[in-house]
This record gives C-alpha cells, structure tokens and sequence, in this order.
C-alpha cells in the first residue's frame, strides 16, 4: 500500500518544505537570511516559478510580502526569530489591521537546542512576545513530516485572513 | 495651473491625478497622504496607510513585483522614508520597471504636528540616486516662482508609461498644511 505524504518519513526537511511552498503555488519568498537559512535562500533562487526578495530588514520584508500579496502572489517570509521581533509595529499595524495572509517560515534561534549565548536572550522571549503581539504561530513537531506542517500553516494563514508563523529548528531549514 | 509661489500638496496630487496613467495603483503614505489623496482622486484599488509608517514605499515595490504590467505609484514622506532608508535599498536591487517613488519633502512630520526631521536638509534625491534609483528633483525652495509640477510631472509619466528603472520624484519645499487634512488627536 502506498503511503501518503503525511506518512511518509522526510528524507531532507529543508527540501520538503521547498517543494510544499511549490506545490502550494508560492509565487515569491522575502527574506533576511541567518545562519541556517542561507543554502535554502539559493535554493529558492534556483527556482524558476518562485521569486527571492532579499529585504534589508525585516520589517520591510514583511511590508514586502503583504504588497506581493496585495497584487495577487502567494508570499512567504523566511526569516530568523530575532527579525520577527523586530517588525512588531508593521505586524499590527500593517499585517495584522488589513489582514494579510502570509505564512511566515521562521527560524527559531536560541532554544535549548540552540544554546548560543546571544541567540538565547531571543529565543527566551520569542513565543511569549508573539503571543503578546497577538501573532497566530506554533512549533514544528521533528517527529512529523514538515512538509504537511508548512501546509497546515499556510492554510490557517489564509482561513484566519492574518499572518502565521511557524518556528522552525536546525533540521528543518539548515540546507 | 499652479498659482502659489510655493505649491502646495494638494496642488501635486492634482497635477498626480489629471497625469495619472490607466491602470495605476497608488499607495499613499500615512496621514496628509492619504487623507488628501482619498478626497481628490478615491479609487477602489487605491492602498492608503493609516498608520504603518515608512512601509509604504516597501510595500509598494511588492504590489510592482506582483503586477509588473501595471504603473505602480508610492507618495511618500520624507520622515517615513527615513524610518527604513533600506527599503530604497532593496528598490535600487528590484528595480521594478513599473514602480514611480513620489517624495514629499518638506522637512517635517507633519502628520504628527510639524516637528522637524532628523536632518532636513539632507539630499534625498541624492541619497536615491546612490542606492541606484534614477531621482529628478522638483525644488521649489530653490525656484519660488510657478509653475511647479512640470519638472517632476516629467519625470514621472514616461516612468509609469513605458519601461524604465524605477524613479524617485523628490518634491521639496512643500507649504507645509496648517491644518491636518482631517481632524484628529493621534500622531
């Protein structure tokens, strides 16, 4: 019997979620690289359906994102947690109040997987300060395929008409 | 016809929306931008910010790489511009063919009272320029007499009418509006 894409074990997560944001017809990702997302980022620009947008912060990334949505084009951003900390104004005021579905990939810096000692004061204060900003987002579960995951994700994004993040660790974007 | 001296917003908006090309999109920059805007030139798909300041030139060259076939006009203010110079950054490195960058200068967040920039006398249109972006320059602090609009008018309409890199229109010494084009106590 053949096993679904649900089921089936993921070979190379990075991969995987490359191919669901194709599947998915994700027409352009905006991006402010970090360590782990560099590789993935030229990976995206070898995609000959998506286009990179590389911002200078992420903010402007996410103003970005909602304009290509504005036109028309699925968008994602692809950016590090300690980013997301920074676009809080532009999430509530620009993303959130005209209710911009955008499925945000992000990576997810300074958890106990990822004692970094800079990196650490991020990742202690990400989840509570996206749930203080009212920004919809959950974890990535390691013993599930990612790929149905940055599905789920992208689709409460567009039901719930607002932004969505899904924090993402080493495994799943580290090319 | 421009009659004052010094011309005001509302006198570029009007020369904006009698140039206008078919099938522009227009993002207007928070406050005066888009309150005027809104009143002299209402269209369904324009984009106002209320709020969000300094993402409309951003979001704007999202709107031009998602609709590359239609004209795509940002108004701008000098003090949202400062708040994510980058963002011209990351035009200059697009260079959307489609997008015309409309800047007004006048030196002040008049949205929020008429404080004064950071550095108001620093050369936007150069800066621009620098980060790779083509900037004609209307300065009407320079030339007091009308007419006023000419000089960036002509710039700006053969940008949104045919293919060229992305432009930026400085408009510098503004009158700056006594009053706010609607009431409000938020700045």
């Amino acid at each position: 019997m053949t096993k679904s894409r649900a089921e089936r074990p993921d070979v190379h997560r990075p991969s995987e979620i490359l191919n669901t944001l194709k599947q998915l017809g994700f027409g352009a990702v905006v991006s402010v690289p970090d360590g782990w997302l560099g590789e993935m980022l030229v990976r995206i620009e070898q995609e000959p359906t998506m286009r990179l947008v590389r911002a200078t912060h992420e903010e402007e990334a996410l103003a970005i994102s909602c304009g290509i949505r504005l036109g028309g084009v699925r968008a994602a951003l692809l950016v590090q947690n300690a980013g997301v900390l920074s676009m809080g104004a532009g999430m509530v005021s620009l993303a959130q109040r005209y209710q911009f579905p955008l499925l945000m990939l992000v990576s997810y810096r300074g958890t106990p997987e990822d004692p970094v000692f800079y990196h650490v004061p991020k990742g202690r204060v990400t989840e509570p300060v996206f749930r203080g900003i009212g920004l919809s987002h959950t974890c990535v579960d390691r013993h599930r395929p990612i790929g149905p995951q940055v599905e789920q994700a992208a689709t409460y994004a567009e039901e719930a008409s607002c932004p969505f993040a899904l924090l993402l660790s080493r495994e799943d974007v580290q090319w | 016809m421009v009659k004052a001296a010094r011309p005001t917003r509302a006198d570029y908006y009007r020369a904006l929306a009698d140039s206008l090309p078919p099938q522009a999109l227009v993002v207007t920059s928070l406050g005066n931008a888009s309150y005027l805007w809104a009143v002299l030139h209402h269209a369904p798909e324009n984009f106002y910010f209320e709020d969000a300041m300094g993402l409309a030139l951003p979001l704007a060259l999202g709107l031009a790489i998602a609709q590359p076939k239609r004209p795509v006009i940002v108004v701008e203010g000098d003090g949202a511009l400062l708040m994510h110079m980058g963002a011209l950054v990351t035009v200059g490195a697009v260079n959307p063919a489609n997008l015309t960058v409309l800047l007004i200068q006048n030196g002040v967040h008049a949205a929020s009272g008429g404080q004064a920039l950071t550095n108001a006398g620093l050369d936007l249109a150069q800066l621009a320029v620098h980060r790779e972006l083509r900037a004609p320059t209307t300065s009407q602090s320079r030339k007091r007499s009308p007419p006023s609009y000419a000089p960036a008018q002509r710039a700006t309409a053969p940008n949104v009418s045919c293919s060229r890199p992305s432009r930026i229109s400085t408009l510098s010494g503004l009158r700056p509006c006594s009053n706010r084009c609607r009431p409000s106590t938020a700045s």
